[in-house]
């Protein structure tokens, strides 16, 4: 495979702050979230990319796939405990006003979501993608897209309502 | 990619449930008469409304999250993915995160930095620029110290070997904020040519530094294992080379 090409180099580069997004929508965790950027833009150097290969889906497709690597190896329940500590963390040291507290809830929610539907919403809600965008993005049919977003948007309901009951 | 969202809902066996509705909702995903149908119910059914209304609000915070957190590229990425005459190290990297608290430290130091990758003159590292080729030519190996040069960059020339191919080499570093990186450049013609190049987190103690990680340090040497038909120049081997012109 040829190594890519000028022009693709420069699409890389305007890509990169939405692969970034799309790194922490998997992850969930920012430092993960640079970390499997930087394997996902290595590989794409590495490996190259077809002349005709649209940027953004081939370079969103080996960034799932370097992720899908990553999960396999690690150890499910280090990552959990990983995971827990750094939400405990996060909710101690911002909740200093009414919106940080809200933002908080709402970060330690999407933490929470299967990371296929966070990376769903993240594509419609916050990227903006119409459902058969964000389809031929992650490469899954627009039927799962709409699935997963809503199943996204009823977790978030229930889980902050749910907090929310339990602090009042 | 085919649309399968009425066979989603058929296949289901019930029809759409009303947060699925209101999520295609605020997505204006809903055909025209769909919308109409939901309208009229939230016209009438305040339990949907309120849920319409918290679903939205939700909404809002997610965009207001990925807003006001950083998700900054780290700065060195751009300069990487635009050097067109460099040879791109391996993935044998390992995940930061399990490399232990100091470096996951140092990451998070870097991960606070701003790049702008819109800017046309991104700074890229590796780029063989007047001042880089000079201290290849010029400046002794060193094992420890920096010399500054402009665009707040550190140079270190690590050791002088020569390539099969009758080539003078060096290996170097490069480091400027808290992006590093290492290098091997060759001689060709008078010019010095980038050949390999990986990016590295080091600790930085003053005067030392050690790579967070041995997956780019073991690819250099490899490459230089591959590339050199003799062991590295001592100082005095070195100090003539520089001093005939190469």
């Amino acid at each position: 495979m040829a190594n890519l090409t000028a022009q693709q180099r420069q699409d890389l580069i305007e890509e990169l702050p939405r692969l970034k997004r799309f790194c922490l929508s998997l992850t969930s965790d920012p430092a993960d979230a640079d970390d499997l950027l930087q394997i996902t833009v290595e590989r794409l150097l590495e490996k190259g990319m077809p002349e005709d290969a649209h940027v953004a889906k081939w370079s969103h497709r080996v960034c799932r796939n370097c992720w899908i690597d990553e999960i396999r190896s690690r150890d499910v329940r280090s990552r959990y405990a990983l995971s827990e500590s750094a939400v405990e963390g996060a909710g101690t040291t911002s909740a200093n006003t009414d919106e940080s507290v809200q933002l908080d809830r709402v970060s330690a929610a999407m933490e929470r979501l299967p990371p296929e539907q966070r990376a769903a919403l993240v594509q419609v809600a916050v990227e903006g993608c119409s459902y058969a965008e964000a389809a031929a993005l992650l490469e899954v049919p627009i039927g799962t897209i709409m699935s997963r977003v809503a199943r996204a948007r009823k977790a978030l309901a229930n889980d902050l309502e749910w907090n929310a009951e339990r602090e009042a | 990619m085919t649309d399968d969202r009425q066979n989603v809902v058929d296949m289901a066996g019930t029809r759409v449930d009303d947060d699925h509705l209101l999520s295609m909702y605020i997505d204006s995903e809903l055909d025209a008469e769909s919308t109409i149908a939901l309208v009229n119910r939230l016209r009438t059914e305040p339990a949907l409304r309120s849920r319409l209304t918290a679903m939205e609000a939700n909404e809002t915070l997610v965009k207001t999250l990925f807003a006001r957190d950083k998700h900054d590229v780290p700065e060195h990425l751009a300069p990487l993915v635009a050097a067109e005459n460099v040879t791109v190290l391996g993935t044998a990297r390992h995940w930061q995160r399990w490399a232990g608290a100091a470096v996951a430290a140092s990451f998070a130091i870097a991960a606070a930095l701003f790049v702008n990758v819109n800017q046309t003159a991104v700074f890229n590292p590796m780029t063989m620029d007047n001042q880089l080729a000079s201290v290849l030519e010029h400046s002794p190996s060193r094992a420890a110290g920096w010399e500054s040069l402009d665009g707040d960059r550190q140079f270190r020339s690590v050791l002088t070997f020569p390539a099969a191919d009758g080539r003078w080499c060096r290996e170097f570093l490069l480091a400027q904020d808290e992006s590093h990186w290492r290098g091997v450049a060759c001689r060709d013609g008078g010019d010095w040519v980038n050949q390999v190049v990986g990016s590295e987190v080091f600790l930085e103690q003053e005067t030392h530094y050690r790579p967070a990680g041995a997956g780019d340090s073991e690819k250099v040497a490899r490459f230089i294992d591959e590339t050199a038909t003799d062991v590295a120049l001592g100082p005095q081997q070195e100090a003539a080379l520089i001093g005939s012109g190469w």
